[in-house]
């Protein structure tokens, strides 16, 4: 609205269709069309009759371009010029789509951009003449790229779907969440309400001792709501969810354009340890380490019989498989072992 | 260890002159079979000269930093200016005159057996006239992950990269583990920046290896922020979980730029363990209460749940969280093991973690090298924490 009405203020002839002269004043609906062939403007009322039978010439004394009512659309810029430019571009958009990926330097980068620019600035100012050389020019450009042009649109389309999906399911993780936590609650204050319920119930018909009831009591509750946590800590299972990508926005990460060709992010940095002269099992007899296995002091100390198992068939089985001549005949360096020092006694310290 | 099955491929031929020199070291300090080349006339002789040569091979340059525990020095391989080394020497320490300071034990046994990208390397070890050990260290140029940590106006990182630093931090405990190896003291500053940005575990003044069963090991060790709940019940048989433990609490620290429990000494450590994870009672963690010093503070809290930890570091993803949630188990025999942090689904979601080359970083300086190979094991720097004594002592250099 607001441009139209900046318009009125400014000059009242952009209220009036140039051909039948109908104003706004009498005709409130008055909506005005343009043609990106001549960008003259017209009422959509001029337009119908027109152009309605088909093809014709522009009604504007000495155009005569040959408009077809498909080709009209309402003017976004109030200066027709602008709304010319951007039409422009938009063309020449579509065609010289190349992405800064695509540039090894960023100065080519650059030239290909003012190259791109100085194209537009004929078409949108230049004389007849240079117009025409620059439509060549794109039209020949199309026509030796097209199969890269297309890709590119491709991409660029692709990107936007994916801001748009990530947009989405960061969203509705949110919102399942929220929900979650939200039913938790209303979980967790029907339980108390409830055990409250019991124990006044059990305080009005039995006759044991009051403060032992209300002690138990709170401490059912107390071990209902951990019961509970535990219960939503292992049910979240992080595959559940909707993945949510790339939550974290705080650096402007480089998009990874190729994805192939790049391994899988090994956490382990290809080393393989599994022993492979022997099979490790998860739990050996020996009347010695029944000791452990019942004290909860030691267990409660998180020690672990498996790392004991583990080093003790490591320590077992070393040097089985090393053959000295092997290493020493080529290389004929000394084999030296590092002798087992004498353990120091950490309990000093 | 160095002759095992077990030994990584390509570990026993690996580059020349390291592998050469740590055997030729071993040779020296261990009374070792002399050298086929040498006339065996006298053991002694044989082993002095071996150190000579070993010492000759590096040139120690200015100091870098003094400690209470180690001066550092910048050196170099002497036929080539360009590689720099670390020098580190140990100095002679009051309480142990009778042979070796034990914590420099411990950094050689170990360094000279653990041989893993994101586990800092001992190139060589060599004593000097005045009997002082020097251990000839990678030189890590570009600090420690606690300077990027605390960095907030400087350094920007995200969940990439984080993903990245603890996928080395993961690897360098999973392979101490995996070689029997506690490490107990994994902490932002122990995690040293390489040049091409990556992490390594140095400092293995306070590791040990798995303890036998029924052998007691001692319970105060970890810097007091990652000490696990275990050790500060005063445990003193466990396992690989309290290194684990402390490479949660460095999760969470990474995350939100400031240690997760700052307590000033160990009551204050577990009590702010209860308010931040939970009070270990006997139903989350059967038997804690036959712990030595098991004492919580009155009214328990809950153990967190999934909505706190989300709130909190919900920008490393829900399986990050769930990760870091795992890590964080009170009862060590629940907590996740360092091999099972390796296998979770964090490391494959996305995004994927940050390329070495492309990690922030920060200039770190050669007197932060320095401060942080000479530091006492077991400390936080005094500036941190008010309540540590030992102070450093850069005097040397200017």
């Amino acid at each position: 609205m607001s441009p139209k009405s900046i318009a009125l203020v400014d000059n009242p002839m952009d209220d009036m269709c140039p051909i039948c002269k109908s104003t706004r004043y009498l005709n409130k609906g008055i909506k005005f069309l343009i043609n990106p062939e001549c960008y003259h403007r017209m009422c959509s009322t001029c337009v119908d009759r027109i152009f309605t039978a088909g093809p014709a010439s522009c009604p504007v004394p000495l155009c005569g371009k040959t408009l077809r009512k498909r080709g009209f659309k309402p003017a976004f810029f109030a200066d027709l010029g602008i709304e010319r430019e951007v039409d422009i571009r938009k063309r020449v958009g579509q065609v010289f789509n190349r992405r800064q990926e695509e540039f090894e330097t960023l100065l080519d980068y650059n030239d290909y951009l003012q190259d791109t620019e100085d194209l537009i600035f004929d078409l949108v100012n230049g004389m007849a003449k240079e117009k025409l050389q620059a439509e060549e020019k794109l039209k020949a450009y199309r026509a030796m790229n097209l199969q890269e042009i297309e890709d590119n649109k491709r991409a660029g389309l692709e990107e936007a779907d994916y801001e748009r999906r990530k947009e989405t399911a960061e969203k509705e993780a949110a919102r399942q969440r929220r929900l979650k936590l939200i039913r938790e609650q209303e979980e967790g204050k029907m339980d108390v309400e409830k055990s409250r319920r019991d124990m006044l119930e059990r305080l009005a018909n039995t006759d044991e001792d009051p403060t032992a009831i209300t002690r138990q009591a709170q401490k059912v509750i107390l071990k209902k709501s951990s019961a509970r946590r535990n219960l939503t800590d292992s049910s979240s299972d992080p595959n559940g969810g909707l993945p949510l990508d790339s939550s974290l926005s705080i650096r402007g990460l480089k998009k990874k354009v190729a994805p192939i060709a790049e391994e899988a992010y090994d956490p382990f940095g290809g080393i393989n340890l599994t022993p492979t002269r022997y099979v490790l099992n998860d739990e050996y007899e020996n009347e010695w380490l029944n000791g452990i296995k019942t004290d909860t002091r030691i267990l409660a100390g998180g020690y672990s019989l498996p790392e004991y198992y583990a080093r003790t068939m490591f320590e077992a089985f070393s040097g089985l498989g090393v053959f000295i001549n092997d290493e020493v005949g080529p290389k004929a360096k000394p084999e030296v072992r590092i002798k087992k020092e004498v353990e120091i006694d950490d309990d000093v310290f | 260890m160095a002759v095992s099955p077990l030994v990584l491929p390509g570990a026993a031929e690996k580059g020349g002159p390291t592998a050469k020199s740590k055997l030729q070291s071993a040779a020296a300090s261990s009374n070792g079979t002399p050298n086929a080349a040498q006339s065996s006339t006298e053991v002694n002789d044989v082993a002095e000269q071996m150190n000579e040569d070993e010492k000759a091979k590096y040139v120690k340059g200015k100091k870098l930093g003094e400690g209470t525990y180690a001066n550092v020095y910048l050196g170099h391989i002497s036929s080539s200016p360009s590689s720099l080394v670390a020098i580190k020497k140990i100095k002679v320490q009051q309480q142990y005159t009778e042979g070796m300071a034990p914590d420099a034990i411990r950094e050689l046994k170990f360094l000279q057996e653990l041989s893993h990208p994101n586990i800092i390397s001992l190139i060589s070890v060599f004593s000097s006239k005045d009997q002082n050990i020097n251990l000839v260290l990678e030189f890590l140029p570009m600090g420690d992950l606690e300077m990027l940590i605390k960095d907030t106006s400087g350094v920007r990182y995200g969940m990439a990269d984080i993903k990245a630093w603890m996928g080395m931090l993961s690897r360098a405990v999973w392979f101490c583990h995996e070689n029997f190896v506690l490490h107990r003291d994994i902490k932002p500053n122990n995690l040293l920046i390489a040049a091409d940005g990556e992490v390594k575990l140095a400092d293995f003044g306070l590791a040990r290896s798995f303890s036998d069963p029924y052998r007691l090991m001692t319970s105060t060790v970890i810097t007091i922020w990652y000490r696990p709940p275990e050790l500060l019940f005063g445990a003193r048989q466990y396992s690989g979980a309290v290194d684990v433990w402390s490479v949660g609490l460095v999760f969470a620290e990474l995350v939100i730029r400031v240690p997760y429990l700052q307590g000033i000494n160990e009551v204050d450590q577990i009590a702010k363990l209860c308010m931040g994870v939970g009070t270990p009672t006997e139903e989350n963690w059967p038997g804690v209460s036959k712990l030595p010093d098991y004492t919580v503070p009155a009214p328990p809290s809950p153990v967190m749940g999934i909505d706190h930890y989300l709130s909190m570091f919900g920008t490393v993803g829900q399986e990050g969280v769930d990760l870091l949630m795992k890590m964080l188990i009170m009862d060590p025999r629940r907590r996740i093991t360092a091999r099972q942090v390796l296998e979770h689904g964090w490391w494959s979601s996305d995004p994927r973690a940050t390329k070495n080359e492309d990690l922030p970083k920060k200039g770190g300086g050669e007197s932060k090298v320095a401060e942080d190979l000479g530091r006492r094991p077991g400390m936080v720097d005094d500036e941190r924490a008010g309540k540590v004594a030992r102070k450093l002592d850069f005097g040397g250099m200017r």
